[in-house]
């Protein structure tokens, strides 16, 4: 039981982290990263070569750069910090002014290549077969099977996507916040306008980023392995999903959907009987994201928690002492 | 050498598949402005459909037009219950991105109960094998570049000289002003859609047949050469597919041979980036790829 | 209760006295092609402050284009643009915005789904809030800033009288109302130049004589005004001098009475 629930809320507040991301990214500022799994894959990736011992360790049956075997906080901050770093390269080669439908399709091919480059050398990070028993955080000075751990690093990670969550919130409601909307609602308007669209789009580029390589981390270190088959396109399409159907534009919207849709599918198939032949349940559940994702496209594109409208409080009384001004109706 | 004038031979089967597919593509692009990423999926379900008529006994030839039917109402019944509906709606082009992706999920996902997760192949009798230098090809596949070769021309009779050919690339040019001028451009494109369907039937099936088996996996990888052909020879563009679809051939044939089989997918991807990143407008420009409104 | 929309100290005398007054903007042999068209010219104007100066011309002269490259939003293809006597030519759209040259949109550009209030307010610079480091510190870091911009926002929206509007989202507005928001939110950078164009296309008739009585004023206040219009009779009222644009270069330069007189422009520019 402490298993099933640990893992459902490890799960849960990585799902959180992503969708806050992708929230921040494209609810916010407009941008479409289809390549966001990138991110999450290459932190999880660098948490794991920063924590194991060299290749040759365990028979050396696979083989990958570094392995550093340091020890936690180290891995999750390498991580965090390639993640930032992705963001550039990546930034730079399609944050242009090119169709956004073309950028999206752009994006989403790099994490194509992404997966087929790192499949086929091996020597990078043990190819398909990929990287596993990554050491846990921690795990020299405790018993990593304990109730407690479990516990403690759920607890860990979860009080992480709240402080995320606050992080993002402070963002999305400060003046910078409404730059960024300004800047995805009309981005010629918000340059004209003395806003420079494109530090602004690649600023929330790397933070994104690095929100992913951070949650890339947590997982990896909570199910110790990670291969190529973790991090196809569709795991980026389901977290923008989550996104559509929680409510763009702002965090309570994002977790609403993290917990909706990732979370909440694994849970719901986890208690159908399995009927019909094997692997048709897993179909079942693409075809209804997809059909969840069509829907909301249709009925509510807003999503479930619509970003809501700002009002600003009417003048203190004392400017306002014997005058009606209307400042709001 | 030879293995590079073999892959040369391999090179033009492989763009008579793209090119019959990529020009259907690019005209769903020209002529409604979407890209539609569920054509993948769609050629394999045209595929599995040719393939359910070729096990119960019919020969892979008369079976080929039947992938083609289902590959046109599919496409048109694609478009009319859920493309057009949200374009009409004015969702913007990311939108319609995500709709393409889950649509394509939606149709492997569906596919994947009925035909299963194991690889099929055709029944055929792959013909004598010519040779010319270095160069072997089947006669199955001396016939798919054949039949990429008539379908090019129809396209070309069809776009040139007919009446419909004329009223789609009105329509593919400015909607609006094609109405304007009496023509009938929900009907021209339900055409289009039939049209290109069909097209997509027909290079998923002759995919198949080129290929020692298939599967619902498949529908992904046949995705990205037909999007690079299409968006390097100018997205919309017909003839500039089949100048696409030449070109991403010949380099992934070739560039399986010199550098590694595993690498095949991934030049057709980087050419695909790169070309987007430098020169989105493609070699044969129609539509503008540049910061247009969405 | 008088706006501060202009730091220019123009001095007391009117601009129309003031002779060999150097001219705020230079814009020097600037053309611009594109895939072969060549939409602008080989085109030189001055454009001195304190003046409302009027662009026209027949459609597709190129005035809009050559505001565009003006403002920064394309890059010009050759020439100079010289603003407040530096080269701002390399500078993108965002740069020369700061310095002081804003320009509003022929199509409604109003962030949709911002109030109207927010709208001002994006504009609006010197805000600390508006880095990320500065909203990291939290409401208390920038509250002051933001509470003297709200201030700010609702005396334009009042003088504009839009106060009513100030929760409305900007997409709910009409045609009119989202020009006039346009023109505020570009005061709120307080501009020394701001470049018009078309505000008046596709908006109610009463609004037009409205957004004429806005723009004079605030050249009153010393604000200089580059108007991109259709509207002769409001172009006549307001304006002096009248570039006149065809075919992507510079036909004329006058008063309207003047151009009136010559037969070219009159050709050129048939209606009246």
């Amino acid at each position: 039981m402490t298993y099933y629930l640990t893992t459902v809320l490890v799960y849960a507040a990585v799902d959180i982290l992503a969708c806050l991301a992708i929230s921040l990214q494209f609810g916010v500022s407009g941008i479409v990263n289809f390549s966001f799994i990138i991110f999450q894959a290459a932190g999880a990736y660098t948490a794991a070569v920063l924590s194991l011992p060299s290749d040759s360790a365990n028979g050396g049956f696979q083989t990958y750069i570094l392995g550093l075997n340091l020890s936690f906080p180290i891995p999750w901050i390498g991580a965090t910090v390639v993640g930032a770093l992705l963001a550039p390269p990546i930034g730079l080669v399609v944050l242009r002014r090119l169709r956004s439908d073309y950028q999206a399709i752009a994006m989403l091919v790099l994490s194509v290549i992404a997966s087929l480059v790192v499949t086929n050398t091996p020597a990078f990070l043990d190819g398909a077969a990929g990287l596993s028993l990554v050491p846990q955080p921690l795990s020299d000075k405790f018993n990593p099977y304990s109730d407690g751990y479990l516990w403690a690093y759920t607890i860990g990670a979860l009080v992480l996507a709240v402080i995320v969550f606050f992080i993002a919130q402070r963002v999305i409601n400060s003046p910078y916040g409404r730059s960024l909307r300004a800047m995805r609602e009309n981005e010629v308007a918000a340059n004209a306008l003395g806003k420079n669209a494109v530090a602004l789009k690649m600023t929330v580029f790397i933070v994104g980023g690095a929100i992913a390589g951070l949650s890339g981390a947590i997982l990896v270190g909570f199910i110790t392995t990670w291969a190529p088959s973790t991090w196809l396109y569709p795991e980026t399409l389901i977290l923008f999903a989550a996104v559509i159907v929680g409510g763009r534009g702002n965090n309570y919207g994002a977790v609403l959907g993290a917990l909706l849709v990732p979370v909440g599918f694994e849970e719901a198939t986890r208690y159908l009987p399995p009927f019909g032949p094997p692997g048709l349940i897993p179909a079942l559940e693409w075809v209804c994201i997809g059909g969840l994702i069509l829907g909301f496209l249709w009925f509510r594109p807003r999503g479930v928690l619509p970003e809501r409208r700002r009002v600003f409080p009417a003048r203190p009384k004392a400017l306002a002492a014997g005058e009606q001004h209307a400042g709001r109706d | 050498m030879s293995l590079i004038v073999a892959a040369f031979g391999f090179g033009l089967v492989s763009m008579s598949i793209i090119a019959i597919s990529a020009v259907g593509f690019t005209m769903q692009f020209g002529i409604t402005n979407m890209i539609n990423l569920a054509y993948g999926q769609v050629m394999i379900a045209s595929a599995f459909a040719a393939y359910a008529v070729n096990n119960a006994g019919v020969s892979i030839w008369l079976a080929l037009p039947v992938g083609a039917v289902f590959g046109a109402v599919f496409s048109f019944l694609l478009n009319r219950l859920i493309y057009a509906p949200f374009q009409r709606k004015g969702t913007n082009l990311i939108g319609m991105v995500i709709i393409s992706l889950a649509v394509s999920l939606v149709i492997a996902n569906v596919l994947l109960p009925i035909v299963g997760y194991y690889s099929v192949s055709y029944h055929q009798n792959p013909g004598p094998t010519y040779h010319l230098g270095s160069i072997a090809l089947t006669g199955v596949q001396l016939a798919i570049i054949a039949v990429a070769v008539i379908v090019m021309l129809a396209i070309y009779a069809l776009l040139r000289f007919s009446r419909l050919g004329k009223a789609m690339r009105a329509t593919a040019a400015n909607p609006t002003l094609a109405r304007n001028c009496g023509i009938p451009t929900a009907r021209v494109v339900d055409q289009a859609w039939l049209i290109t369907g069909a097209l997509c039937g027909v290079a998923g099936t002759v995919a198949g047949m080129n290929s020692d088996s298939f599967s619902v996996a498949s529908g992904s990888e046949f995705l990205i050469p037909i999007i690079a052909a299409s968006i390097l020879g100018g997205a919309g563009s017909p003839y500039g597919a089949m100048i696409g679809a030449v070109l991403i051939g010949e380099m992934t044939e070739i560039s399986a041979a010199i550098i590694s089989p595993e690498y095949k997918q991934v030049v057709a991807f980087a050419v695909l980036v790169l070309v987007m990143v430098l020169r989105p407008q493609g070699l044969l420009a129609k539509r503008g790829a540049l910061a247009a409104a969405g | 209760m008088p706006v501060e929309t202009d730091v220019v100290d123009a001095g007391p005398a009117t601009p129309q006295q003031m002779p060999a007054e150097r001219p705020l903007l230079v814009a020097s042999h600037v053309s611009r092609h594109f895939e072969g068209v060549r939409a602008v010219q080989d085109v030189s104007i001055d454009v001195l402050p304190g003046r409302i100066t009027g662009l026209i011309g027949p459609n597709g002269a190129g005035k809009s284009t050559f505001l565009a490259v003006l403002a920064g939003t394309l890059p010009a293809s050759s020439g100079t643009i010289t603003f407040d006597g530096h080269d701002v030519t390399a500078l993108p759209a965002f740069r020369r915005a700061r310095r002081g040259m804003v320009r509003t949109f022929q199509l409604p550009s109003e962030f949709a789904q911002l109030t109207v209030l927010e709208n001002l307010l994006a504009a609006a610079p010197h805000n600390r809030g508006d880095s990320l480091v500065g909203a990291l510190l939290g409401r208390r870091y920038w509250r002051a800033d933001e509470d003297r911009l709200v201030e700010q926002a609702r005396v334009l929206l009042e003088r504009f009288r839009m106060s009513a509007k100030e929760s409305d989202y900007a997409s709910s507005l009409s045609g009119g109302q989202k020009r006039l928001v346009e023109i505020m939110r570009a005061l709120m950078l307080r501009p020394r130049l701001l470049l018009l164009d078309e505000p008046m296309s596709g908006v109610h008739p009463s609004i037009v004589g409205e957004i004429a009585d806005y723009c004079e004023a605030l050249r009153d206040e010393g604000l200089t005004i580059l108007i991109v219009e259709h509207e002769l009779h409001m172009i006549e009222r307001m304006c002096d001098p009248v570039i006149v644009m065809a075919q992507g270069s510079v036909i004329g330069q006058g008063t309207m009475a003047a151009l009136r007189q010559q037969r070219e422009i009159v050709d050129a520019y048939l209606v009246g």
